[in-house]
């Protein structure tokens, strides 16, 4: 008796004990369900967009440009379709429908525009009604984003965005008992535990089950964690309706990859496969996406078309026998093809270098978490077009040397950067040979030789001193040593192993003398000239020898575009930037960077050197551009070789663009190369494709342009053949005449001192 | 007191032989140096979006005139102007050397704008003051009334 009574205790206590587990266990279920669900918000990436493209009269772009760039943005060509999202062209116009975007400044709706265009120029703008429009922005191109963990990407939708007949063919495939069952179907349930004893993998999830297996479990398949999945189903229903499940599903559901990125929801998988939002897709288009989410991988319509258009049909011919669509709407759906937008895969961007600038420049001020979940909006300066002109510059030149069989394997290497002279903004940035590589970034990373770039500082801060150096003085380029206890004697030799002996200062720099420089630079004194390097914005540590002067100091492209940044600026330096606006997901503005100036240099040096530097291109080591350019740009630059030609560079602006342009071997070995030869038709390529504008120089107040008879260095006049003009500080300019200067001239000179002194006597007779 | 001073000078160019162009200075192979600054005149978009600033900063809403003006600078980087517009802004936001050193890059694309010279080293010397620099404010002053 005993015993039996021990064995029913036994029995009762084990069963309470079974219930209270159960139900502990159902209830820890249900608080993760409720603050998962409740909680859980799908992280969003930050979304990086490049410049808006600003359309105004005046703005040379040819038409075919502007096309580009719409493609870009996945508008299609007419014939118009919905309300925007399209353009169409004429002879010199081009009509766009302008899809609704919300910019740092607000929202801009929908609206149509159109463009008129002459010689590769806008000359008006017009909106639908025809009157004139003085600027119209194009939404700018999606460049990439920073995304959470395994690269996942989605665009949210409402429930209500969605048509009803996508909505309608997801049921009737995947859950046709949705809007009725409790969260799971009692039958699939009984096939798949049969399922997992016989081997084989089954279907029949409900949608609610599906959304539970992505958001709480792991893929595994075993009976605990069928039924965990069940109860979770069932709990899910029970707190949330039916609108709340579905609507996380279709932003949940995974559509297969774009390279690296994973597509998830229907939002962005209407974008990414036809180029639209979800609002406007078409039955086809919905049933398309629909056959993929048993198998986005295997229903690929990308790799695998066939199958896809075959499963598409499937769904059609479900939906039809649902009723989810009329026979009308099949018809007319099976007839035509997968509809596929022909924008190119870009993955997670297909500009990783551009992006890393970016994405260092937040790092400064947000939290890596927050960027790869806030779906932060980040408008950036980048210039797709000056972008395409680098890479496909520097892609073609690199070419060329890899089919040379003396550069080896592996083969060189480049960088460039292109910025906005006057607001420091990045808009081109190349890593390497592939532009599409995700890693190295030599625009970046390079520290290299600076080389001859560096000598314009030498030259500023000797023409910051106008009564001492102007672009005339002679500079001794003989042969030089510089001897300094505890270092070996430094004796720089010239590129053509020759000294030239006494030439005028802008000479020296446009043949970029190096025994010159150097004599040069160490008579105004290293540390000085130095500084001068640290405020045309160079920030890295310099060493303080005299060898530094000649570029013995390691500097990054984006270094080198800093520091002529300064100079094309005429003396302003602006940190360069590659971020203008960062706003939340909903477009609530957080963050401007603003454009910042800071005057570190008068404006009479600035101008005395770039002048120097305009004819380091018109007559000294850079003359290869006129290949490329018009020599009436007045382009200013400066070609940079070092040791043993391991390193050519080649820095220069015009009116519109600066560039940098960098060459050589990631392993440091000699490439025989110079600026002139390797740097120089790189950056002659790119910018003659991007048509820049000429260089005009503001003369400041305290500069002068004087005739000069360039063989005796003095004033010359119109008898002195070959006169040039050159600029001087107030009160710097030779005095004395050329020999050659003859009659005519002194008559000339005789007027101009009368009328002097009439005017002077005039002013004391009327006391003005 | 011109005419008499034209009067003087064509009684003096008579004395010696005029300039002829034929003989100018300048040969085909020395273009100047550095093209001429055309004077500057703002484009229609420019000018809306000026105005549009000018409206923000009056609704007190300073970012977003900045907001605009950098765009139209954008579009137009040497129009004078808008740096001037932009130094105000600043002023206003209180940022003091950034309001000095974008006067400065205004007076740098000035060219012979004379007034707006002076308008620049005016507000030179108010940021100048604002800091507490009076000497360098007074300096300023000086520049503003030798420009007018």
């Amino acid at each position: 008796m005993a015993r039996r009574s021990g064995f029913w205790r036994f029995l009762r206590f084990t069963l309470l004990a079974t219930a209270l587990a159960t139900a502990l266990f159902t209830l820890y279920l249900d608080f993760r369900v409720r603050s998962e669900f409740e909680g859980r918000r799908f992280a969003l990436p930050a979304r990086i967009y490049a410049r808006p493209l600003e359309l105004h009269a005046g703005l040379r772009i040819a038409q075919a440009e502007v096309v580009e760039e719409l493609r870009g943005l996945g508008y299609r060509e007419a014939p118009p379709e919905g309300d925007s999202g399209w353009f169409s062209r004429r002879d010199g116009q081009l009509e766009i429908a302008l899809r609704p975007f919300v910019y740092w400044d607000g929202a801009q709706p929908a609206k149509r525009i159109t463009v008129f265009f002459d010689w590769g120029k806008v000359t008006a703008l017009r909106d639908a009604g025809g009157a004139e429009l003085a600027l119209a922005r194009l939404e700018p191109l999606p460049i990439g984003g920073i995304y959470p963990a395994g690269n996942e990407d989605r665009v949210l939708v409402r429930l209500a965005e969605v048509p009803k007949h996508l909505v309608q063919a997801l049921l009737a495939i995947e859950d046709r008992s949705f809007y009725t069952h409790a969260g799971f179907d009692p039958r699939a349930v009984a096939r798949a535990v049969w399922s997992l004893t016989s081997d084989r993998p089954q279907g029949g999830s409900t949608i609610t089950q599906q959304l539970v297996k992505n958001f709480f479990l792991t893929p595994e398949r075993t009976l605990r964690r069928k039924f965990t999945e069940l109860v979770m189903a069932v709990l899910l229903e029970l707190h949330y309706d039916k609108n709340e499940i579905l609507e996380t599903y279709l932003n949940e559901i995974y559509f297969g990859n774009d390279r690296d990125r994973a597509i998830h929801g229907v939002g962005l998988a209407a974008q990414f496969y036809f180029g639209k939002e979800v609002r406007s897709i078409s039955v086809a288009e919905a049933a398309l996406l629909v056959g993929m989410v048993r198998g986005p991988g295997h229903y690929d319509p990308h790799r695998h078309p066939t199958r896809a258009l075959e499963r598409r049909n499937f769904v059609l011919r479900e939906a039809r026998d649902q009723g989810a669509i009329t026979p009308e709407q099949y018809a007319a759906a099976r007839a035509g093809g997968l509809g596929l937008s022909k924008k190119a895969a870009m993955g997670t961007t297909p500009y990783p270098a551009f992006l890393q600038l970016v994405h260092r420049q937040l790092r400064r001020d947000y939290d890596e978490k927050d960027l790869r979940t806030e779906g932060l909006r980040i408008f950036t300066t980048l210039d797709p077009r000056a972008q395409s002109a680098a890479e496909s510059a520097l892609s073609k030149r690199l070419a060329q040397f890899d089919r040379d069989k003396r550069f080896g394997q592996p083969g060189l290497e480049g960088a460039v950067v292109v910025t906005d002279p006057q607001s420091g903004e990045v808009q081109a940035l190349v890593g390497g040979r592939d532009p599409r590589f995700r890693g190295y970034n030599r625009a970046l990373d390079a520290a290299r030789p600076a080389g001859s770039l560096l000598k314009p500082a030498i030259y500023l801060t000797a023409l910051s001193e106008p009564a001492k150096y102007t672009l005339l003085t002679p500079i001794d380029d003989g042969p030089f040593v510089w001897k300094s206890r505890g270092a070996p004697d430094w004796e720089p030799a010239n590129y053509d192993k020759k000294f030239h002996g006494m030439v005028p200062l802008r000479i020296a720099l446009a043949q970029s003398y190096n025994a010159a420089a150097a004599r040069l630079g160490t008579d105004l004194g290293v540390e000085r000239v130095l500084d001068n390097v640290r405020r045309l914005g160079v920030e890295r540590p310099l060493r303080p020898f005299a060898s530094t002067l000649l570029g013995a100091v390691e500097l990054s492209p984006l270094e080198v575009a800093q520091m002529y940044q300064t100079i094309a600026s005429g003396g302003f330096r602006s940190p360069l930037r590659a971020i203008r606006e960062v706003t939340t997901q909903e477009g609530r503005p957080l963050a401007r960077y603003p454009l910042a100036v800071e005057q570190v240099f008068a404006p009479e040096p600035i101008y005395l050197l770039t002048a120097a530097l305009q004819d380091v291109v018109r007559e000294g080591t850079a003359r290869g551009l006129e290949k490329n350019l018009p020599l009436e740009l007045g382009v200013a630059g400066k070609t940079g070789t070092t040791d043993e030609q391991r390193d050519a560079w080649f820095a220069g602006f015009t009116g519109d663009r600066l560039g940098v342009v960098w060459i050589g071997y990631d392993d440091n070995r000699a490439a025989r190369l110079s600026g002139a030869a390797a740097a120089l038709p790189v950056w002659g390529e790119m910018m003659a494709a991007l048509q820049p504008e000429p260089l005009a120089l503001a003369r400041p107040e305290g500069v002068e342009l004087v005739w000069i008879d360039p063989q005796s260095g003095l004033r010359g006049g119109m008898s002195c053949a070959g006169s040039i003009e050159v600029p001087f500080a107030q009160g710097s300019a030779p005095r004395e005449r050329a020999p050659c200067s003859g009659g005519l001239d002194s008559a000339v000179q005789a007027v101009e001192a009368t009328m002097e002194k009439a005017k002077n006597w005039l002013e004391r007779l009327f006391g003005r | 007191m011109r005419l008499l001073l034209v009067l003087v000078a064509l009684l003096a160019s008579c004395a010696v032989p005029e300039r002829k162009p034929e003989e100018s200075p300048t040969s085909p192979a020395a273009p100047p140096l550095v093209p001429a600054l055309p004077p500057y005149r703002e484009g229609v978009a420019v000018a809306g979006l000026m105005e549009g600033a000018r409206a923000e900063s009056a609704a007190g809403n300073l970012a977003g005139a900045a907001a605009a003006l950098e765009r139209a600078l954008r579009i137009e980087p040497r129009n004078p102007r808008l740096w001037h517009e932009l130094a105000r802004v600043r002023f206003r936001q209180g940022q003091h050397a950034q309001a000095e050193n974008i006067a400065a890059r205004s007076n740098s694309w000035a060219g012979d704008d004379k007034p707006l010279r002076a308008e620049n080293w005016r507000l030179i010397a108010e940021s100048r003051r604002a800091r507490g620099d009076n000497e360098g404010a007074k300096a300023a002053l000086d520049r503003a009334a030798s420009s007018p």
